[in-house]
């Protein structure tokens, strides 16, 4: 299987730039924002009214925030190295156990998300490209277009003040009940779904446009045989590969939906990380993003490959 | 005996342009109708007919007698329950006509499952002894992209007649064959027959009926002109335009004398060439001459294209160097391209793009208009798009450009196989004046053993794996 080898590989060295990139990254932004890490850090801690210029300096001191920022750097690539994230500035909490604890609420999320495009997206493009300028054609593509140029912030809100307050069927907030995955992964999954529904509309009309499901008709299949053995699997493969594009949208809006619904994930956390200058929480979170990001495309690129023997 | 097909007084047309005009014909088990005729004739159409999928805007009648039973010609979907049952049809170009994520087996084991309503471990079972009928046991678990064109065309006719049709119908089944597998197709088409199936073929290749016998139909602008048996129709034409048909094949063509070389414009010594790690040829000598046609010839796959792309500069070979001759620009090194189409843009209308290159190699517009003129080219084509005229004209336009920056050199990548053979013969017969007129020497490269005796002071054979 030298084609599953090779996308492995190719991936694994994707992760190890994510790595080395995004802690980079993360710990020059959080240099560069206005502000005083210290005195921040002090608030996170003691809170907004009773911080002072003494708890900052204590702060400063006891973290080594007035080391060079290379020495700094150097130290958290060295502990890195071990596998070690440190503690959080604010908490004091291992970041490796925070991390942990909100992986699996981001993951569920994602793959919630995920599910919500993958059922809603390819069966509406099939049947939008099954019967192409139909009802179902024009009436889903008009849907899919305006769900997908709705910001996720804007769709998170507008599923709030829909099911959450109008009609009072789902919470607008909490993470303790199943029924919280709800609004979080529709806003999330919606806009996927829309995406991939155009792509496999398209994919599905120039399927049945191919010689070789018209030779499947010719043979005597009904169309309804012929679709059914010709074309999901010869369509999947590019709503997939798009999908694989479409992942980074998904990093990114668990971001936004997480913070939205107070959804207790990764992204969340970031966000925190980030107003509080909690240096360690920010790398360990926006890694795990960009990981995540990485291992979904090697599943992507796995399925591709599961599907098309041309890819082997 | 009862034919397995009848139509009879076909007639279409589309607005005032009559495309059909009174086709009957009668296909009888065990003897192979052919129909032969150019692009336009209407043999494709007839084809359809057959099918029932004449397109709805052609105003077709006629009676089509198919399986038992008669319908109108031109009625949609009238014969849409007989595909497969009582009429298979196989595919154009198979390698395309297979679903490219389907191993072979569930392609054909279709037939027998839907068609056939067998169970699906016993279709699976029949699709194995199809293949195997056909020697093709070893390749049951491969996808389509893992198989040879020969190989892709006996798994298309197994999938074609595996839901039992007595009626095998070929539309040009040998477009863009070589001769080794046009052969092939032919032994296959004619296994079918021998299995007491019926067989209807169209074709424009003359060596295609020759080899089916049985009956010859012969069709020009939507008309039969001449048919009886196949050995007597080609053996003695009676109609003008069968014979003008025959007189076109490249055996046929007149002799001519053979251009003597002059001063040597190219040459090559020990030249090497690979494709994916594999040797394609190696200590490749060759020097052409002035005015000198050189045919390379061999089995599909085995370096003629990469040898012709060394030769211009276009690909760099693995050993060995090429000579060209000193002081002279690179452009007067050209090519023209099997398919014509795709060496045009395909929005731009062919006057802009032949002023274009004009002015790229600053010959004045009389110019190509002159040369224009001697190929036959009427003016008011190039005010089309490359796909609004015909192949044969395209590629007369398309020697027009290759010889506008005066080549000493003219690497002909099977400029006729997409050509009709009456525009095939035109075609080579204006190259091989331009030719002796300039002095321009011509490595040709085709599939067609007739034509490269015909035309070549010598020849190249590449081995082939």
């Amino acid at each position: 299987m030298g084609g599953v080898a090779r996308a492995l590989l190719r991936r694994a060295v994707q992760a190890a730039l994510v790595v080395i990139l995004v802690s980079a990254l993360c710990f020059t932004l959080v240099r560069i924002l206005p502000g005083d890490q210290a005195l921040r850090i002090a608030e996170g801690r003691y809170g907004y009214d009773r911080v002072t210029a003494a708890a900052a300096d204590a702060v400063r001191a006891e973290l080594g925030l007035d080391r060079p920022a290379i020495e700094q750097f150097a130290a958290w690539v060295g502990r890195l190295a071990r596998g070690d994230l440190g503690a959080s500035l604010v908490t004091g909490e291992r970041v490796v156990a925070e991390v942990a604890y909100q992986l699996g609420h981001s993951l569920m999320l994602a793959l919630a998300a995920l599910a919500i495009a993958l059922v809603i997206g390819p069966i509406l493009g099939l049947f939008a490209g099954l019967r192409p300028g139909g009802v179902v054609d024009q009436a889903g593509m008009v849907g899919a277009a305006a769900l997908r140029a709705m910001p996720v912030f804007a769709l998170g809100i507008g599923l709030m003040l829909v099911f959450g307050v109008a009609l009072g069927w789902l919470p607008v907030a909490g993470f303790h009940e199943a029924e919280n995955i709800i609004l979080p992964a529709l806003a999330l999954g919606l806009g996927l779904a829309a995406a991939s529904a155009r792509v496999a509309r398209d994919a599905t009309v120039a399927v049945t446009s191919a010689p070789f499901f018209r030779f499947a008709l010719l043979r005597g299949l009904t169309r309804a045989q012929a679709v059914w053995q010709h074309v999901p699997r010869n369509a999947a493969v590019p709503v997939l590969a798009y999908l694989g594009v479409q992942l980074a949208l998904l990093v990114e809006g668990v971001v936004v939906v997480e913070s939205l619904f107070g959804w207790p994930g990764i992204g969340h956390a970031l966000s925190h990380a980030i107003a509080a200058r909690d240096v360690p929480m920010l790398q360990g979170t926006a890694l795990s993003l960009g990981l995540i990001f990485v291992a979904l495309n090697a599943a992507t690129d796995l399925a591709m490959i599961a599907l098309d023997p041309r890819r082997r | 005996m009862t034919p397995a097909l009848t139509i009879e007084d076909l007639h279409a047309h589309a607005g005032d342009a009559v495309l059909l005009r009174g086709v009957s014909l009668a296909v009888v088990p065990g003897v192979p109708l052919t129909i032969l005729g150019e692009t336009g004739s209407g043999k494709t159409l007839v084809a359809e007919a057959a099918m029932g999928t004449l397109a709805p805007e052609l105003a077709a009648s006629g009676r089509v007698a198919l399986g038992g039973a008669v319908s109108e010609a031109g009625a949609p979907d009238a014969r849409r329950g007989l595909w497969g049952r009582g009429i298979a049809l196989l595919p154009q170009e198979p390698w395309l006509a297979l679903d490219p994520t389907q191993r072979v087996l569930a392609q054909v084991a279709e037939g027998h499952r839907f068609i056939r309503g067998l169970a699906a471990s016993e279709a699976r079972a029949r699709a194995r002894e199809d293949l195997a009928a056909l020697g093709l046991a070893d390749a049951v678990r491969r996808y389509p992209h893992q198989l040879s064109g020969g190989m892709a065309q006996r798994v298309a006719v197994a999938a074609a007649r595996a839901g039992g049709a007595p009626l095998l119908l070929a539309d040009e089944p040998t477009k863009g064959l070589d001769a080794d597998l046009r052969d092939a197709v032919v032994a296959l088409l004619r296994g079918a027959l021998e299995a007491g199936g019926a067989l209807l073929c169209i074709t424009h290749d003359i060596a295609v009926a020759r080899a089916l016998g049985g009956e010859i139909m012969v069709m020009l602008r939507g008309e039969v002109v001449e048919r009886g048996p196949t050995a007597q129709v080609l053996g003695a034409p009676r109609h003008a335009y069968t014979r003008r048909l025959l007189a076109a094949e490249p055996q046929a063509w007149a002799e001519r004398a053979r251009p003597v070389p002059g001063a040597e414009v190219l040459s090559a010594t020990g030249l090497a060439a690979e494709r994916g790690g594999r040797r394609l040829f190696a200590g490749l000598d060759l020097a052409v001459g002035a005015g000198e046609w050189v045919a390379v010839t061999g089995p599909s796959g085995c370096g003629k294209t990469t040898l012709g792309n060394i030769l211009l500069g276009l690909l760099q070979p693995v050993a060995g160097a090429v000579r060209r001759r000193g002081g002279l620009a690179r452009t007067r090194y050209q090519k023209l391209y099997q398919d014509p189409v795709a060496t045009f843009a395909p929005r731009l209308d062919l006057r802009t793009a032949l002023a274009e290159a004009a002015r790229l190699h600053a010959v004045p517009w009389a110019q190509v208009a002159a040369m224009l003129d001697r190929l036959r080219v009427a003016d008011a084509l190039l005010d089309r798009r490359p796909d609004q005229v015909s192949g044969g004209e395209l590629q007369r336009i398309a020697i027009a450009r290759a010889l506008l920056p005066d080549p000493v050199f003219l690497f002909a990548d099977e400029p006729t196989s997409r050509l009709d053979p009456i525009t095939q013969q035109e075609t080579m017969e204006v190259l091989r004046d331009v030719s002796a007129e300039r002095g321009l020497a011509v490595l040709l490269v085709t599939h067609d053993q007739a034509m490269a005796r015909k035309v070549a002071g010598r020849q190249l054979v590449l081995p082939g794996p």
